[in-house]
Parts: C-alpha cells; structure tokens; sequence
C-alpha cells in the first residue's frame, strides 16, 4: 500500500475508516494519511465510494475540488502507472479528503464518470482526457477540453515530449454535435445557432460560447475554452520549485500576487519551513490588496458590459494606486514575481506602511461611489437582479467556490474555514447572500473589499517595524548577496539552489489559499529532485465557467453577458 | 475571527418610488459625476491619466526594465561567464557562450551574451543569481522592435558604457540587507575567498543570520 497505513490515524481518517468498515466497500478501499486522508480504491469501486462519501452523513463530501491525472512512470514503488487523484471537501464537517483511483494498464487507463454524483467532475474529466488519456466510461460528452481538436497525444504523460508542436486550422475545430441539428423547434423560424466569440468584448479573455436560440431565449449552451492554454502543468515539471513562480504569476494574473502565494504555501508547507512575522504580513496585505484589485476589475468590466462605463473608471483609479505600491515593492506591475519559497525577493521599502495607509483611506471613497451610482439603480437592478440564479444546491453540486458559492448562501471562505497564516487573528465578516443572483455577486464583491480593506488595516497594525522577512534557512532561500560575493560557504549555498534548485523531500501535498474567484489549490507531489514531478492547479473558475452553460439556459443573450461577467473568469487561470 | 455578514441587510430589496422613477436618481448619480468631472477639472495636476510619452510615469528605483551588464573600472566586463543566470531563467531567453579571458589566466569571460527580450519576463531572478554583482536592471522599459532578430540584444546593447549615464536609470538590483537599495562595492576588487574568519565577522556585523539549527533533513538526490 502506497498510502502511509499509519498504526494512528488522524481523527478525521478514522472516522472514515470507521464509517467504512460499516459499508460493503469496507475490503476495498485503503485508508491512510497523508497531508489529508487518503483513500485508495479501484476504478470498479469507484462509484459506489464516491456515492457513499457524498451520501453517509459522517462524511458528506459534497463539493468537488478537483481530480488531478498522475503519470508514475518515473516514480518508483508506485503500485500503478495512472492514478486520477480526487480532491473533495465537506461543507457541513469542514474538511478535505484525497482519493487515489488507481488505473491498471499503461496505455489506456480507464474509469467510470462520477459526473452524476457531482456535476462538477464533467469537465475536469475532460481535463483528465484531454491531458493524460483517461477515459471516462458513461461521460456524456468525452471531448478534448484545453488542447485543440488537432493535437496528437496526451501532453502530461511522461512520455510525452515537451516542444511538439500540433498546428490546427480552422477546419480542424468542431463545434458541438447538436450545434449542426436543426433543433428543437424546426417549424419556428427564428431557431437558430449564434457563436459569439472567441475574441469579442464580452467574453473577457478568449472563451468560445456556442448558444442554440429560440427567438432570443438561449435553449441550450456549450462553452469551448483553451485559447489560451500553454500547459503550465507540463513547464512547471521542467524548471526549479522557484523558477515556477513567474509562471504562476500568469495563472489568475488580474491578482497575480496571490496566486505566488498559495503556490509558494504549498512548497513551503512540504519543506516545513516557517516564514517570520513580517514577510507573512507582506503577503497578507499585498493579497488582500490584490482582492480589492480582482473585484475592482470584475465589477468595473462587468458593469461596462451592461452599459455603465463611469464605474470602471472610478474603480480602476484605486486600480492605479495598488500597482504603483506593488510596483514599489518588487519593480513590476502586474506579474510580480515578489514571492520566493521561503520569504520575498526583497524587504518592502521604507514608505511602504504610510503608502498602504494613504491607500486605505482613498480607496473606500471609490467604492462607495460606485454604490452611490450602482447598486440602488433601476437599470442595474432590471439587468442584476433575479438574473442567471443559481440555487445553493446548485452551487455546490457544480462545485463553484468564493464569491459565487457566498452569493448562494454558502459562507465558505478558506480564510476562515482553514485560517492560513494569520486570518484568524484578524476580525473580519464573510459576505454572503441567499439570492445567489448576479445581484447577489455584485454585493458579495462589494462587501469583501470593504472587509479586505478592514483585514489590511488590522494586518498594518501588528505590522513590525524591522525584521527578516525571510526563513533563514540557506537550503531554501539565497544567502544575503553581501555574503556570497565575500564568503566560500555562502557562494556554495547560492551556487547550489540556483543551478540544482532547492531540494524539496519526497511526498505530496494538497495547500489551497482563497484566491479572488475561489478556492485555488496546487496539488504538488516531488520525488526529490530541483523541480516538481508534477504540479496540478485547482483553478477556481474552471468550475465556475463550467457552470455558466447551465445557468444561462432559458435567458436572453443580453443576460447571459451580464452573467458572464459576474462569473469573473480569467482566461489565464481557466486554460492555464 | 468573527461572523458572517449577509449583504443584503444593508440594501433595500426593493427600490423605492422615488427610485423607480428614474428622475430623481439621475441628480444623485449626476452629483457624483458632476463632483469626479469639477475635481478633475480643478486638480488637473492630481489626474491618474498621463500624457505618455511626452510624460512619464514614476516608476520606483527597483523597476524591471532592459538589462545591463556591469563593468568593471576599465571597462571590462564583471560577467566570469559561469552560467547561473542561464540556468536561473524560467523563460531561457539568455545565451551565454563563455572564452578565456585574454588577461587573466584564471578567468572566463563571455564571448557571447544574449538575452531574447522577446522571451524574457522581467522577473529579475538573473540578477538575484548573479554571484558577480554583473547584471542589473534599468528603469527603461520603452523596447521596440522591427524583427524577431532585431529583440536579440547582444553585449553590445547591454554593456553599461563608463562615463555614459544609464537611460532611466538603475532599477532592480542584488538586494543587500538594510535598505535593499544601496550600490554594492565593486565586487572585482573585493577579497574573493575570506575564509571562515570573514565569516564570523559577517556574522557580527549581522549581515550573515545565525544558521537555524533546525533546518529540514532533506533526503539524498537519487
């Protein structure tokens, strides 16, 4: 058994364990501990776990993070070549669980589709597909997801060489099935298939939205993404743990500064290292910065897409600002580089606690200028409210996260419900609203940056004055510079992490931060070596966009674009 | 710690007739536009919109712009040639072919050094690499080219020419403990190999943190 069967379980495994034992599936499912409790089971018990986990009321897994393809071709002592690793959490117990199906066969691993038991698994199946050949018994819709129709292979198994190129031209990229069918009302003439994008203004980023009409209500919608894929998972195996962090940057690059965090948390929490107080507090105020950041853009382009365009000039002001602070501390402005595994690239400068308290007391005015001329409008409330609903069962069966789940009336923020560095410390509400409308998102996003803005203010209180805002640990992080131009030794520490990077032990880990859309996980696993074996993003508006083509079914195009807007998909995020 | 909060205990579900009829909520939306349009006109100076390129914006002094190779006071290169910029470069866009030097016996020099500023990311990881104090950044970002070919820039192109001022001046830079800003000594002239007395007066002056005794296992590379 590859899973650690330790003799003591953490509590929440051995109450897997024991619920288990009570089940027929008791003989078949291994159960250990790794970072989180880990499952392992055979793809032909697959269903029958997945169902109990969702339905036996000690367990209750009911959102589906993420499932994640592993290739152990190059890693010893592995009891199978594929493995689709399952992350699910527990609403109503607050925890996370991993399960490992393990595929027998080294060509054509295959399972069966759990998209019935969670919606959400559809597309990250797909994903699955697309990227490592997976296939998925009884999925409705086994297509190729992120590369095009054109590509040859599966680019994330190992045995894949990275640097192939697959060019494709237009002939070669299918629409849906149905998109060709006459449809469902041929007698009616207005029936018909309207594609709007790749590239149009209201897709943000580079989505393709198939849409069959009825007169001008959408009957049935299909989503095609990828545009912007360049399999960040596949270049992340071939550089050093730090030489990731400028590609993660480019994941969710509106907040970019968050994104480096839960990644570098990840490395961080395999190494066991600890940060010092105040390179924690850094990243915790530029985050949360960047938060205000990611809203400011959502709700400005989103209520540019519904005609009004005053607001996204008043909320790209504060916009502004926050880059020029960040620009301050790490010398860019969008992808910033400014986490290192172990600490920061460089100490804040010496203005950094007045700029951020100058910022603090401009940015609110923006805010409640938007919410003077927003949110008791008419036309916004006609456009917002009551439009693209999605129900609390809803949202959790199709697996969305952040503002989208809160806006349903679930209170799950990963800051308060698995406090990382040092939220729980700070007093802070999480939004939440019933409606679960685009209303109801816009208000979420409101409030939150007011409550980051609060985070911020009690972070620059505690903040220290002086100290380290790196481990001091020179396996991971360089030595001063002063050092290695004067000391041997240091020169051997530097020379080291930079050329072979730093050595990260063997195992794996699941960290998962609050990103602005949602929960964003990595999922890294090392086999000790300079770099990772392979890093998995659990992007938070995968799910969200996967959602969008049943949310909008039933409405008019001009709501769907409303609606599209509010989901806040970052292209960059969502092809990776 | 603390609650939830629902938003809509702030926001009326329903607008009222006031609001319903348009009028007098276009004078409230018109106040704060009308508000935002006489500050702007007044405070023109305050305006967050520039007129680029006539002006520019300030950017910090540890700005990621184009690169340049430091030199030494004659005007030679500090670069040794020994690659660690290269292998740090997550875009591999530098190409380093390395020479002996023709006067010092025992050092490398670049016979070539090219960066693709087409690749590159302006992350700034060549110059935390560099144990040379031999590539810094400049604050000049304004790089346009005609050809791929053309965005291959040489050491020709990013050689700091002694005497000449620095177009924007310097930006991000090896980071020393104190200020981070401070110009490092020429590390050419400096002691190369001060041995463990060195060591211990660094650690002194702390500049060197004491060593964490705690510091993880790691497992031998296999």
């Amino acid at each position: 058994m590859s899973v650690v069967e330790a003799p003591t379980l953490s509590p929440s495994a051995e109450k897997i364990r024991a619920r288990l034992s009570a089940s027929p599936l008791s003989e078949k499912v291994g159960v250990g501990d790794l970072d989180l409790p880990t499952l392992e089971v055979s793809p032909s018990d697959w269903p029958a776990l997945a169902r109990f986990l969702r339905d036996d009321p000690e367990c209750h897994y009911d959102l589906f993070l993420d499932l994640a393809g592993v290739d152990n071709l190059k890693r010893a002592g592995r009891k199978t070549r594929f493995e689709a690793v399952v992350h699910l959490h527990s609403l109503p117990h607050n925890n996370h669980v991993r399960v490992k199906v393990l595929l027998p066969g080294d060509t054509a691993p295959a399972l069966p589709s759990v998209h019935e038991i969670w919606p959400a698994a559809g597309w990250f199946e797909r994903e699955a597909f697309d990227l490592f050949g997976f296939h998925f018994s009884g999925h409705p819709n086994l297509r190729r997801i992120l590369c095009h129709d054109a590509f040859v292979g599966h680019p994330l198994r190992k045995d894949y060489a990275p640097g192939q190129r697959w060019f494709a031209t237009e002939q070669d990229l299918k629409m849906p099935a149905w998109a060709g069918e006459t449809g469902e009302r041929a007698e009616h003439f207005e029936t018909q298939t309207l594609s709007i994008g790749p590239s149009h203004p209201a897709t943000h980023g580079i989505i393709h939205l198939v849409a069959r009409l009825d007169g001008e209500r959408i009957t049935r919608a299909e989503t095609q993404i990828g545009y912007l894929h360049r399999c960040f998972e596949k270049m992340a195996e071939t550089h050093t743990w730090n030489g990731v962090i400028p590609y993660a940057d480019r994941l969710n690059y509106v907040s970019a500064m968050i994104n480096g965090v839960g990644y570098v948390k990840t490395v961080e929490k395999m190494l066991g290292i600890e940060i010092p107080e105040r390179g924690v507090l850094i990243r915790t105020i530029l985050s949360e910065f960047s938060r205000i950041m990611d809203h400011c853009v959502n709700i400005g382009t989103n209520l540019v897409d519904i005609g009004a365009l005053t607001n996204f000039w008043y909320l790209y002001q504060p916009r502004e600002n926050i880059y020029g602070l960040i620009e301050a501390c790490c010398g860019a402005r969008l992808t910033v580089s400014y986490v290192r595994v172990g600490g920061l690239a460089i100490d804040v400068p010496e203005d950094f606690v007045p700029r951020c308290r100058e910022l603090l007391e401009s940015i609110p005015k923006f805010i409640d200028d938007v919410d003077r001329l927003v949110t008791n409008n008419r036309i916004v409330r006609n456009r917002f409210q009551g439009i693209g609903v999605v129900t609390k069962e809803q949202a959790i069966a199709w697996g969305l996260t952040g503002p989208m789940l809160r806006a349903s009336g679930v209170p799950y923020d990963v800051r308060r419900s698995y406090p990382y560095d040092f939220y729980d410390k700070f007093d802070w509400d999480v939004p939440v609203a019933n409606d679960g409308d685009n209303f109801s998102r816009y208000l979420v996003r409101m409030e939150e940056m007011r409550q980051s803005l609060k985070i911020i203010r009690q972070a620059l209180d505690i903040f220290p004055e002086k100290g380290p805002v790196n481990c001091d640990d020179w396996h991971v992080v360089l030595p001063p510079k002063d050092a290695v131009y004067h000391d041997m030794e240091s020169l051997i520490y530097h020379f080291k992490l930079i050329m072979e990077g730093i050595r990260v032990p063997q195992g794996e880990r699941y960290e998962w931060v609050e990103g602005a859309n949602g929960e964003l996980g990595f999922y890294a696993i090392s086999e000790g070596g300079g770099g990772p074996y392979r890093l998995k993003v659990r992007p938070p508006c995968f799910p969200n966009l996967a959602a969008f083509e049943k949310i909008i079914v039933g409405g008019t195009i001009s709501d769907a674009v409303a609606t599209l807007g509010t989901l806040n998909v970052i292209a960059g995020e969502l092809d990776r | 710690m603390s609650g939830v909060v629902n938003v809509w205990e702030k926001v009326p579900r329903k607008l009222t007739l006031a609001q319903w009829l348009y009028l007098p909520e276009i004078v409230r939306g018109l106040r704060v536009t009308i508000r935002h349009f006489l500050r702007n006109l007044v405070r023109i100076r305050d305006l967050p919109t520039i007129l680029y390129p006539e002006q520019k914006r300030d950017y910090s002094d540890r700005f990621r712009g184009k690169h340049i190779l430091k030199t030494r006071e004659d005007g030679t290169l500090k670069c040794v040639a020994c690659y660690m910029c290269q292998q740090a470069c997550p875009a591999e866009c530098i190409t380093i072919v390395a020479g002996e030097h023709p006067k010092i016996a025992y050092e490398k020099y670049p016979l070539v050094f090219d960066i693709d500023m087409l690749r590159c990311v302006f992350c700034g990881f060549c110059v935390d690499a560099c144990p040379k104090d031999a590539i810094w950044m400049t604050g000049d970002y304004e790089m346009a080219f005609s050809s791929r070919q053309e965005a291959i820039f040489g050491i020709d192109k990013l050689i700091e020419k002694p005497g000449l001022p620095v177009k924007d001046g310097y930006g991000y830079r090896p980071y020393y403990p104190g200020d981070g800003t401070v110009p490092p000594a020429d590390a050419s002239v400096s002691p190369v190999i001060p041995g463990d007395g060195e060591r211990a007066r660094l650690r002194e002056a702390g500049l060197l943190p004491a060593f964490r005794p705690s510091a993880p296992q790691l497992p031998a590379k296999n």
